[in-house]
């Protein structure tokens, strides 16, 4: 079976694309820029020595799972979320709201949804998909980053909902379970855009927000220290544009997506200020960008010296720079 | 960045990417990835030369097959044993070849279901003779090649399928 009137989309990120997809089926018209920028989706964050990774590493988005309690507590909307210490259990919950045509969103190591090219996949246990079906052994499913509707087999999705380690998804699924009668987009929106602001500029934490972005600034000089080769170096450094670009960012860290919710926001909240300031985050997005190519370029080229990792350094600092008087500038704007 | 700058052709991987569209509005559109289009050769070898050098690491007996995935699936030491569920002093013995036959069977089963491989392949290294050249399974599906190995897992957790098709 197949839940029939489940509109798959393909959407910028697996998790604000899923939330998305679950509003929208629920009757909700909501556009993923809104729901991203509601749930105060932009962020940064920078690890340079953690356990849990094998190499320094960032992050451009809020902590997950917090888009979806974000956009509870700001929208109103209700998702029922469960999680199991029993796998056979957490089959047979899915199997239950599938066949009462509940499409169910879970969360999932990336790494053995076997539907993905095996160069593509990376063990991140923090993937979101809708499951919208069963056919025998196999569930459908609507994966933001996929064109189309995939299959999967029992035997991986549950190796996916149960993998261990950290952020271990436990079996984790939620769906939509209301929707208010009434949604104030007006005070849903500057809740979300003043949460931004403070995690980009006040959240008093080293290695997050723009005094993250300075530190991976200060720090990418180091990398060729933890790497095994330079293949490995010219690895790590290309992986800068996949977290920028192609791990669902719809583009320059989420910068693009930002700046569309805050062009949607202008006229919804009634600040044309904020359509200015989209405007300027277009432009910070395609230094990013900028930063995304290059990264590319001197990996592809092996050209990894003091000196390029130095400019890579300058280039980071910039957007550190440029994004401080940004989030200044949109915490006045909504004031 | 404006739309028409955005649209990369490469079908194999898809994505959305936030853009000005010319009435000045910003929307999505669906567009190929560009490091995969102009650097997978560049990933292909890289990964090639890694497994390689991993693969003789391995038949020196310098390192351990544990160490080998690990490293070929990114994982920590800290990541791999909590996901494993086994004891990171436990997991650091494994990842030296000299100590890597004190794993249990039990302990080989929990590596095999992390790395997503069978059991059977900590302990062999399935390799297509392709060109005069020895290639990874995951060498040859990119390069999608006429042969493909293929594993199938059975209800006994030990035990999987490997079978060798041809593609047409």
């Amino acid at each position: 079976m197949i839940i029939q009137n489940f509109n798959h989309k393909m959407a910028a990120h697996c998790e604000s694309g899923t939330i998305t997809s679950l509003l929208n089926h629920g009757g909700l018209n909501i556009t993923e820029p809104l729901v991203f920028g509601i749930a105060s989706g932009i962020f940064f964050g920078y690890f340079h020595k953690m356990k849990s990774f094998a190499f320094p590493t960032f992050i451009v988005r809020n902590k997950p799972g917090q888009m979806r309690t974000n956009i509870e507590k700001r929208l109103g909307v209700k998702f029922q979320t469960y999680d199991f210490n029993n796998p056979a259990k957490g089959q047979q919950t899915l199997d239950q709201l599938l066949d009462r045509n509940i499409p169910t969103a879970a969360q999932v190591d990336f790494f053995y949804m076997d539907y993905v090219p095996s160069w593509e996949r990376v063990h991140i246990n923090v993937h979101f998909l809708a499951v919208i079906g069963r056919e025998d052994n196999k569930y459908i499913i609507s994966d933001a980053y996929f064109p189309k509707v995939v299959e999967l087999d029992a035997a991986s999705l549950e190796k996916g909902r149960f993998a261990g380690g950290n952020m271990s998804p436990k079996g984790f699924i939620f769906h939509l379970d209301k929707l208010p009668s009434d949604i104030d987009y007006n005070t849903a929106i500057i809740k979300g855009i003043k949460k931004a602001c403070f995690y980009m500029l006040k959240i008093p934490i080293p290695f997050l927000g723009i005094r993250g972005m300075r530190m991976f600034a200060r720090k990418v000089t180091e990398w060729p220290k933890f790497a095994r080769d330079t293949e490995h170096l010219s690895h790590e450094i290309m992986k800068i544009n996949i977290l920028l670009e192609d791990q669902g960012t719809g583009g320059a860290g989420f910068r693009f997506m930002y700046a569309t919710f805050l062009q949607q926001a202008a006229d919804m909240v009634g600040k044309p200020g904020l359509k200015e300031l989209s405007g300027e985050l277009m432009k910070i997005g395609d230094g990013w960008r900028e930063i995304s190519l290059f990264s590319a370029r001197i990996g592809k080229n092996r050209d990894l010296g003091p000196d390029k990792l130095k400019q890579l350094s300058e280039m980071i600092y910039d957007r550190a720079d440029v994004e401080e008087r940004f989030f200044k500038s949109l915490s006045q704007a909504i004031k | 960045m404006k739309e028409k700058e955005g649209y990369v052709d490469y079908p194999e991987q898809q994505m959305i990417l936030y853009v000005e569209k010319d009435d000045g509005k910003y929307g999505p559109i669906q567009t190929g990835s560009y490091i995969s289009a102009n650097y997978m050769d560049d990933y292909v070898l890289k990964r090639r030369n890694l497994e390689m050098e991993l693969r003789t690491q391995l038949a020196d007996g310098m390192i351990s097959p544990v160490k080998y995935y690990m490293v070929l699936e990114d994982l920590s030491l800290s990541e791999l044993a909590a996901r494993a569920g086994i004891r990171k002093s436990r997991v650091k013995k494994h990842l030296e070849s000299k100590k890597f036959g004190g794993a249990s069977v039990d302990e080989l089963s929990r590596y095999a279901n992390v790395f997503n491989v069978p059991v059977a392949n900590l302990l062999q290294v399935i390799l297509v003779s392709h060109q005069g050249k020895l290639e990874s399974n995951l060498i040859l599906e990119n390069k999608a090649e006429k042969i493909s190995v293929n594993h199938t897992t059975t209800t006994n957790p030990f035990v999987v399928l490997t079978t060798i098709e041809e593609r047409f």
